[in-house]
């Protein structure tokens, strides 16, 4: 059965597609050159008007936040894996030194902090049962000197949809990010609030002061809206403190010769209360 | 598909399809600098959403297509909010001459409104066979529609263009 012309002309722009010439086409189907001619014109027009190749740096760039983000999740899988895992390949001398060395300083230090630095589990203490952080995955951190964001509110929406918002004023009002970069974080409140099951989280960006490291001068970086929402569960108790970390990102768009953009969002995937990081305060030192 | 087979599958796909999907990002705002942000967005979304991707489902190329398409709304309508237009009909490359300059810009302009005069759906099927170069069958997965239905698209809106292109104009 002959091919119905639409058939026809959907093989010649998958041809096209391939780098096939038009005249190539036609070649093809003779007795419908005169008809398919003037059609596949349009095409190579429409498309040779739109011709763009995107910059180098431009794709560069993405592809160092894809790279990034990959590595990061490799990462965080080995850090899941259980201990007897990641030991099993070891020489068995030094699992047997590392054993010794961790009984001495479970000896030490005692259990919980070794174990859970920051995350939810039992920590209690006079302070409360809620600790809300800021951390930041790094993309394109590495071009700032500083990047200093101001967050006036914190919202926590309590239950679903029609739930009510907790708001809580931060503590620390200003954090810098550039110090804030991968598993270090840094806490802005702690307190108590009603147990239960939280849906929600936003902040409110009240201004955001960036320096470049290339020209020690201020930089504009946007926000997609003062109110960074995002869409997170986690479980507040009163016999135990959860630590919830909000990750915030800058990333680079653009490239250098249309203009370098800065964006600060949300991570949503690398936000959340099961998270472990490394606190360290406004100074960057540990805690 | 293990999760990390289909991490390698998307990174592989990594350097053809960026280029693709910032070519149909840009056909859609018309903004180099966006496309290329956004194009590197879809990767990082995909990367992100991979557990939810099923081979069966759709092909991974047409899969990418459909979030630069979801990024690309959400986009427009965060830009609608703010009641910016970003839309940079000056796309031409700095380095041609000023004549080949205005060339390809009234030909970018000629194109554009003859794509703008085509009914929605014919509009999407062009971005993605024209720009994305997807094939018809995986077309339509994007757009939940047959090949069959996508390919009598492709012809009435290839018949608007050249009429639009070659005998109104």
């Amino acid at each position: 059965m002959p091919k119905a012309f639409d058939e026809i002309l959907d093989e010649c722009v998958d041809r096209i597609n391939h780098g096939e010439r038009l005249e190539d086409c036609l070649a093809r189907y003779p007795e419908h050159a005169e008809e398919l001619e003037p059609l596949l014109r349009a095409i190579l027009d429409t498309q040779m008007a739109y011709t763009f190749p995107p910059s180098s740096p431009a794709k560069m760039a993405a592809r160092r936040r894809f790279n990034a983000a990959l590595e990061g999740l490799e990462r965080r899988r080995e850090e899941k894996q259980p201990l007897f895992s990641r030991v099993s390949g070891w020489s068995r001398a030094w699992v047997a030194v590392a054993a010794v060395l961790l009984v001495a300083l479970i000896g030490y230090f005692g259990l919980r902090p070794v174990l859970f630095p920051v995350g939810p589990g039992p920590l209690p203490g006079p302070e409360g049962n809620f600790a809300f952080l800021i951390t930041d995955d790094v993309n394109a951190i590495g071009d700032f000197q500083s990047l200093n964001v101001s967050i006036s509110k914190i919202g926590l929406q309590l239950g679903g949809e029609a739930g009510r918002w907790i708001e809580l004023d931060p503590e620390v009002e200003v954090v810098d990010l550039t110090i804030l970069q991968g598993d270090k974080a840094q806490e802005i409140w702690r307190g108590d609030v009603p147990e239960g099951q939280y849906t929600k989280v936003f902040i409110h960006v009240s201004n955001v002061s960036g320096v470049l490291k290339e020209t020690g001068g201020p930089v504009s970086v946007k926000l997609p809206s003062e109110k960074l929402q995002i869409p997170k569960s986690f479980e507040v108790t009163s016999d135990s403190v959860t630590s919830f970390v909000y990750d915030l990102t800058v990333i680079a768009a653009g490239s250098p010769q249309s203009g370098i953009k800065y964006i600060l969002k949300p991570e949503v995937g690398r936000s959340g209360a099961e998270r472990r990081f490394e606190v360290i305060d406004g100074k960057g030192r540990g805690r | 598909m293990e999760r990390r087979s289909k991490e390698a599958t998307l990174a592989s796909l990594y350097d053809e399809y960026y280029d693709k999907i910032a070519r149909y990002v840009f056909v859609r705002l018309g903004d180099r600098a966006e496309a290329e942000d956004l194009a590197g967005e879809v990767f990082l979304k995909a990367l992100e959403s991979l557990d939810s991707y099923k081979e069966r489902g759709i092909p991974m190329r047409a899969w990418l297509f459909k979030i630069a398409h979801n990024l690309v709304v959400d986009y427009l309508r965060r830009v609608a909010k703010r009641k910016v237009v970003p839309i940079d009909t000056a796309q031409v490359s700095a380095e041609l001459d000023p004549q080949a300059m205005a060339e390809t810009n009234v030909e970018f302009a000629r194109v554009t409104k003859a794509l703008d005069q085509l009914t929605l759906a014919q509009r999407r099927v062009i971005e993605l066979r024209f720009f994305g170069a997807l094939t018809s069958e995986e077309a339509g997965r994007v757009l939940n529609k047959s090949s069959g239905a996508v390919r009598e698209m492709q012809s009435a809106a290839i018949r608007s263009l050249r009429k639009l292109l070659y005998e109104e104009s």
